[in-house]
């Protein structure tokens, strides 16, 4: 359990987080999104204490970071792939952080083994892939088997398989009672990993609400029927608030109403249907509205920016 | 799966456990080896240097045998000192440049403990490291003065007094630079600026024309270090040079450690 209370971080004039106040529940994968400067790495380095608060508070099962006996089995973080020496061996990285909590080379070969580094485990640091370096990483966070998991960005530089792998990983971790907080900017991947998201724009709390709640409140979520009176059943379905769009024929995308809806409108008119799928507004639909006020570092495409930047905002 | 396979007690944060991966971290890299191995060059390679007979004459005086293999073992100091320098200011920097930094304090918050667990690893290598390569250079500059009848007991103190304060010098030199190198986080920074207070401040405090130079002269750190193990060079008392040496040290990790328990990593 990590619980932040009115936590801020000032650097000079500029607010990276600003009054955020949250608890991490144990038992789920919770997910921690936003915008590229709206303060989550900050946030998960006040949390392991390498960043102080400005004003504020954030503990881990109660106390702060640095207040327990054992720091490194009660959290394990990746915050940051290359923190490490790049002239030490992964092994000998792994065992240096472990020494310093009377963990040794038993446990030491056992995450080396977890994350699949025995090959390379003995090589210097430096040489190590992205991909690599976030293996060791990962394998620095499990090192002292902590009840609690930060994870800032782990998939990136993965391989499809070390994506997959991830995202299994967490998962167990979680199923086995344990806190997980993840962050990541692959929005495909955080959907089938968390359960509950945390979202972050401009150093404050833009939403903190399950996955499912999210999704279902997303204005995107739209279903899609296929009818040979689809023109017929498009006029019956009309209303306000209600878009429907036809990307071929005999075929209907709705937004506004639910799968449950239609189906009823369709059989109390007799309309037949052919194929009626609720869709999900993407997560990244989802993100997209809730931040699109709160990015910090708008790109903009050379020649049509107005109008697409319109579009999005209207 | 890593929560029902570990079986292994769980085990604290512990003074002893900073200090196992603190030595674990110095010999797993390569620039500390690199370093001591030439420290111990340099020492044993001088003394033999300068033992080399030059017809009747040797570079020291011999009269006094023990006072004279007393220097010889210790003459490579006043050049592995520089090398030492380096290593002290390194083994911290070298920490924020890879990033190592944020994985250090992650393991050990409470700051201080890690700072503390790298100066007692690195002030005793240093230790132990001089003392044996000054007993290697004690061992060949004796070798050599054998057929001259110049002959002294390592244990005469006018041979084990210097060894064991020239490795004195270099262990709280190592110090010194460690806390430079972590108030500056910058190995070139850190570097300049303990060669400099080393080497320069003693030769520009002796060009400045003011009487006050002069009687700031032998709190120099390059000049108090030296005299608390050669106490003819000094008007002081050995402790009391010895004293200023160490407030040098103190004031450097003191420092330190304030930036380092403040700053964010």
């Amino acid at each position: 359990m990590i619980t932040a209370e009115g936590l801020v971080k000032r650097y000079g004039a500029k607010t990276a987080v600003n009054d955020i106040s949250f608890s991490v529940r144990p038992g789920i994968v919770t997910g921690f999104l936003g915008p590229n400067g709206a303060g989550k790495s900050t946030t998960m380095r006040m949390i392991v204490g390498l960043d102080r608060p400005t004003s504020g508070s954030v503990t881990v099962n109660g106390r702060p970071y640095a207040e327990h006996s054992a720091p490194l089995r009660e959290v394990g973080a990746l915050l940051d792939a290359k923190a490490v020496h790049t002239g030490r061996s992964a092994y000998n990285h792994l065992l240096a952080m472990g020494a310093t909590h009377g963990i040794g080379k038993a446990r030491v070969r056992e995450v080396i083994a977890m994350t699949g580094l025995e090959s390379v485990a003995s090589k210097r640091v430096g040489g190590f892939s992205l991909g690599m370096g976030q293996r060791l990483g990962i394998a620095a966070a499990l090192l002292g088997d902590p009840a609690t998991l930060i994870l800032d960005e782990p998939v990136n530089g993965l391989d499809p398989e070390g994506v997959l792998w991830v995202r299994n990983l967490v998962k167990q971790l979680a199923s086995e009672g344990r806190t997980v907080f993840l962050s990541s900017h692959l929005m495909s991947e955080m959907a089938v990993t968390a359960d509950h998201l945390i979202v972050l724009g401009r150093g404050r709390i833009i939403a903190d609400k399950p996955m499912a709640t999210i999704l279902a409140e997303a204005s995107g979520a739209s279903v899609l029927l296929r009818s040979p009176q689809a023109a017929h059943l498009a006029q019956l379905l009309a209303g306000p608030d209600i878009t429907i769009t036809s990307s071929e024929r005999e075929a209907l995308h709705v937004t506004g109403l639910t799968a449950v809806q239609i189906g009823e409108t369709a059989a109390r008119a007799g309309v037949v249907l052919h194929e009626l799928t609720p869709g999900n507004a993407s997560l990244e639909q989802a993100y997209m509205e809730l931040t699109q006020d709160d990015v910090e570092y708008h790109a903009t495409t050379a020649q049509p920016a107005a109008p697409l930047t319109e579009g999005v905002r209207r | 799966m890593s929560a029902t396979t570990h079986t292994t007690p769980a085990s604290s944060l512990s003074a002893a456990g900073i200090l196992n991966s603190e030595w674990i971290k110095l010999r797993s890299v390569r620039s500390p080896a690199w370093s001591f191995a030439i420290a111990i060059l340099v020492t044993v390679g001088f003394a033999a240097l300068l033992s080399i007979p030059l017809g009747d004459e040797t570079v020291m005086d011999t009269s006094d045998a023990a006072a004279a293999l007393g220097n010889y073992a210790t003459i490579g100091v006043q050049f592995s000192q520089i090398v030492v320098a380096v290593l002290g200011v390194l083994v911290i920097t070298g920490e924020y440049s890879t990033g190592m930094i944020r994985s250090t304090l992650s393991a050990v918050p409470g700051r201080f403990g890690a700072l503390a667990g790298k100066g007692v690893v690195l002030f005793l290598t240093t230790f132990v490291v001089s003392v044996v390569a000054s007993i290697f250079a004690f061992g060949v500059s004796s070798a050599m003065f054998v057929s001259r009848d110049v002959s002294a007991s390592i244990l005469d103190e006018k041979v084990a007094l210097p060894i064991l304060g020239g490795a004195l010098y270099l262990a709280l030199l190592s110090l010194f630079a460690l806390g430079i190198g972590t108030i500056l986080r910058s190995g070139a920074g850190g570097i300049a600026t303990v060669l400099g207070v080393l080497l320069l401040l003693p030769v520009l405090i002796a060009f400045i024309p003011f009487e006050w130079a002069g009687e700031v002269a032998p709190f120099l750190f390059g000049n108090a270090g030296i005299a608390f193990w050669h106490p003819e060079s000094s008007d002081w008392e050995w402790w009391q040079n010895l004293l200023v040496t160490i407030g040098w040290v103190v004031a450097s990790l003191g420092i330190g450690a304030a930036l380092l328990r403040r700053r964010d990593a």
